[in-house]
């Protein structure tokens, strides 16, 4: 499985969502779940971006890779070089939170929820000194 | 394909005609010209977003900031939003706060 690296910049995150978009198409995935598979891969991107690379002043990559596993699963597998970071740590809004007024509005935790409804199956692992974060969809419904 | 945002303010309402792919990258253009807008003081806030083809939780940030910005007397208008955007609001309780709309109102 071969990764495409990209710079850790907040410029890399349309090329990285393009990247995702025409795998999840070349895959069969309909437009909505591959719109919710790239906007995922988006999400956890951003915040390895701004928390995990430029709020500690470091410079980086994202190596993004994305294959079809034996069971049937489309998996995008993101890995940084970033301080290490477990997206599920961060709590999102719960059902309360979400029928607050937007004026009132805490703006945490909006982009972690949407990574995560967005997929079947989220993991993160430290490797060595890597950050990997797993986006796993199913192909068959 | 990035971010274009045009518009202005008439009679008092506010439109932004917003074009690409709202993200992390593109959202602080998004959040000046809103910054820009509540200067003139709108009673109403009408986003174009049929040509809008992406939007990150960046985006739901600069609604929250408008929203705040502008006062809560003020209505914020979503017109024709592409259904993977619409999913987005419905899903955050978005769709709460700010009216989604098929074509701006009169």
């Amino acid at each position: 499985m071969s990764a495409t690296r990209f710079p850790a910049d907040l410029a890399a995150l349309a090329p990285l969502r393009d990247l995702v978009k025409q795998r999840a198409d070349a895959a069969g995935l309909s437009t909505s779940r591959g719109y919710r598979l790239m906007l995922a891969v988006d999400e956890v991107a951003t915040n390895i971006v701004l928390h995990g690379y430029q709020e500690n002043g470091l410079e980086g990559h994202l190596d993004v890779s994305v294959e079809v596993t034996e069971d049937n699963e489309l998996v995008v597998c993101l890995e940084d070089d970033a301080v290490a970071f477990d997206p599920r740590s961060l709590e999102g809004p719960d059902a309360e939170d979400l029928s607050i007024p937007l004026e009132e509005r805490d703006e945490g935790g909006l982009g972690i929820m949407l990574a995560m409804d967005g997929v079947d199956r989220f993991d993160y692992e430290r490797v060595g000194e890597r950050n990997r974060n797993t986006f796993a969809v199913r192909l068959k419904e | 394909m990035t971010l274009e945002i045009s518009g202005g303010v008439e009679n008092a309402v506010a439109t932004l005609v917003l074009k690409g792919e709202l993200d992390a990258s593109s959202a602080p253009l998004f959040k000046t010209e809103i910054e820009a807008l509540a200067a003139q003081h709108p009673t109403r806030l009408v986003l174009e977003v049929a040509d809008l083809t992406f939007m990150a939780s960046a985006g739901l940030r600069v609604l929250i900031f408008a929203k705040q910005k502008l006062g809560t007397g003020v209505d914020i208008y979503v017109v024709a939003p592409q259904p993977a955007i619409v999913d987005t609001l419905e899903k955050t309780g978005f769709h709460h706060s700010v009216y989604i709309v098929d074509q701006a109102p009169a």
